[in-house]
């Protein structure tokens, strides 16, 4: 009995962790989607969006929850440079992406990565930080469940709600939604075709950087300049396993890597073996179904 | 005019085997510190051809790489630690063991292209150190300390042997009957099959040379430092081997050689100055080379200097 319980506790908060995961995959999954790019430096503006967090927090006193918009914010103008900086010169004027404009991308975009880590590091130095904000425990049925991460998976879903209803009922939504699927037909309807990739790319970067500041809330030490090692990788494995471009893809994709992970645990024995089981789903997938578990 | 035999290997590899044959010869009187930083300095070349096999040439993009690597350094600590072997059995059991996890990746991942091909090995790579982090008989994540003693002599020869041979290759595969298979295969791979070319073969072929030289090199890697740390596995060592490719220009024969130079020497001198500031620097220099010149150093002389191209390559 007691082993059932244990079960329902871990399934409850590996449901909970999934929503955050799909939240900063969800970031991914737009840029992918639209731009048709993998954004190999994805894990680290992950931890920008961490740090931006970490600071309110330190010179506001903001709790993650609140700084959430002001990451956003940050996030969309980080996206429009992102996409000017490396995007343009691949797409434009480009009906697909090749191999080749494939291969740039993903080796200019690491360069970043690598800048990036080190950078934050020199800057804020490679310790740890978190934020000191844990607003209780909630009691359901006999399960206890963090009352941040309730908060957390609540704005994860509210956010990915949101973007489907921009995407879905807006003119610029279908617009992206348009370009993502057919470069030459929008732009003979009249849509532009920059201005629509980069808004979409800057929506991405908005959802990555606020998905990092949510994710503090379940690292009370785990702020630091190589954070991406981990989650881009899970952020890489929930959008293949939702499928590329498809936006409940994400939730469902992280609510699924979130109770393997949180899950499995129990029976393996450990976070890390579990965490390795939960990177390694990805291959069968992507043989037996490459385009995702979502149809 | 020039002798036929030279001129049938082309400048580049008797350039290449000059300075590895000077090397050689020279390494009993070089003075031990520099030593060192040669051999380190091999060991990150012979990493880089090995990326250099598969990514270089075949245009698959493998951000995992580090893991033959770890797995050569973990076979030789394990096999000198618990069973005493020499050391250079050692190595040759870390290529193994290479080339048997190259296999086994290899005929999962290389059946997916492009990002995909990318994503799959950079997710194995961090499974597979999670994995053997929890393996008590590997350390348990502590990693394995031996006590083989600092012979620089013996760790030189062996990873000059390795480079040579790994260049030797390259350059038989270049410039063999596979090689118009592999070009063509990085050109448009659905044509190369048409065409009768079995791409699946010649890639895992590819990938499981590339696992092989990477495991020995990660064996000698574990030999230098008189054991192996989880720190093997670190995605920095995968970032450097293909910042080494492209800074120094993907698929040619040089290249490989002269980016190991322009990333490791200048880490080096960083390295006592500022830790972690040459990589701001290197993560800089890859994002602008990707982007403004995709060739590399050496594919941009080829490119803009027409001169050079009957002796670069």
């Amino acid at each position: 009995m007691a082993d059932v319980a244990l079960f329902m506790a871990d399934l409850a908060l590996g449901l909970l962790l999934g929503c955050v995961f799909a939240v900063i995959a969800h970031g991914l999954n737009l840029i992918w989607g639209v731009a048709k790019v993998v954004n190999v430096a994805h894990g680290e503006f992950i931890m920008l969006g961490a740090y931006g967090a970490y600071f309110l927090n330190l010179w506001f006193g903001f709790n993650p929850l609140l700084s959430v918009p002001v990451d956003a914010a940050i996030g969309l103008a980080v996206g429009v440079g992102f996409y000017f900086g490396f995007l343009h010169r691949e797409l434009r004027g480009k009906e697909s992406m090749g191999l080749q404009s494939e291969m740039v991308t993903l080796v200019a975009t690491f360069g970043l990565a690598l800048f990036l880590i080190n950078a934050v590091q020199a800057l804020w130095t490679g310790n740890n930080v978190g934020i000191p904000w844990s607003p209780g425990v909630v009691l359901v049925g006999s399960i206890q469940l963090p009352l941040g991460g309730l908060y957390v998976a609540i704005m994860s879903v509210a956010i990915i709600g949101l973007s489907h209803v921009f995407l879905t009922k807006t003119y610029l939504g279908n617009a992206i939604r348009a370009y993502s699927q057919d470069i030459p037909a929008t732009q003979l309807v009249g849509i532009n075709p920059t201005f629509t990739a980069a808004v979409g790319t800057a929506l991405g970067f908005c959802i990555t950087m606020a998905g990092g500041a949510l994710l503090t809330v379940w690292l009370p030490t785990g702020i630091f300049p190589a954070m991406g090692n981990l989650y881009a990788p899970i952020s890489f494995v929930i959008v293949v396993l939702g499928g590329p471009g498809k936006m409940w893809g994400s939730l469902v994709g992280g609510l699924t890597l979130g109770v393997i992970i949180n899950v499995g645990q129990l029976f393996v024995g450990s976070i890390a073996l579990a965490t390795a089981i939960g990177f390694l789903t990805l291959i069968p997938v992507l043989l037996l179904r490459p385009e995702g578990l979502l149809r | 005019m020039r002798l036929r035999g030279i001129r049938s290997f082309g400048p580049t590899l008797w350039g290449i085997a000059l300075f590895l044959v000077v090397l050689a010869g020279t390494a009993p009187w070089i003075p031990v510190f520099l030593l060192t930083v040669l051999i380190q300095l091999l060991i990150f070349s012979t990493l880089a051809y090995s990326l250099n096999l598969i990514t270089g040439l075949t245009g698959y993009v493998s951000f995992g790489h580090v893991v033959f690597m770890a797995f050569g350094a973990y076979a030789l600590a394990f096999a000198v630690g618990t069973f005493h072997l020499h050391p250079v059995a050692g190595v040759a059991l870390g290529a193994l063991v290479g080339l048997a996890l190259a296999l086994g990746i290899g005929g999962v991942t290389l059946r997916f292209r492009g990002v995909y091909f990318a994503i799959a090995t950079l997710v194995v790579a961090v499974a597979a150190s999670y994995i053997v982090l929890e393996i008590k008989e590997l350390g348990d994540g502590q990693g394995i300390i031996l006590n083989i003693g600092f012979e620089p002599l013996s760790w030189f020869y062996t990873i000059w042997v390795i480079l040579a041979i790994e260049v030797i290759l390259t350059y038989w595969i270049t410039h063999g009957r596979i090689g118009y298979g592999v070009r063509s295969i990085k050109s448009d791979e659905d044509a190369a099959k048409a065409l009768g070319v079995n791409a699946a073969r010649v890639k895992l072929f590819l990938y499981a040379l590339s696992g092989l030289f990477a495991g020995g090199a990660g064996g000698v890697y574990a030999w230098t430092a008189s054991g192996v740390f989880p720190q093997a596995f670190d995605l920095t060592f995968s970032l450097q081997m293909l910042a080494m490719i492209v800074i120094g220009g993907m698929g040619t024969l040089l290249g490989p050689l002269i980016g190991a130079v322009a990333v490791y020497i200048p880490s080096y001198i960083f390295l006592t100055v500022l830790i972690g500031f040459q990589f701001i620097i290197i993560g800089i220099v890859v994002t602008l080379i990707a982007l403004f010149v995709p060739e590399g150093i050496v594919g941009s002389l080829r490119k803009y200097i027409p001169e050079l191209r009957g002796i670069l390559e």
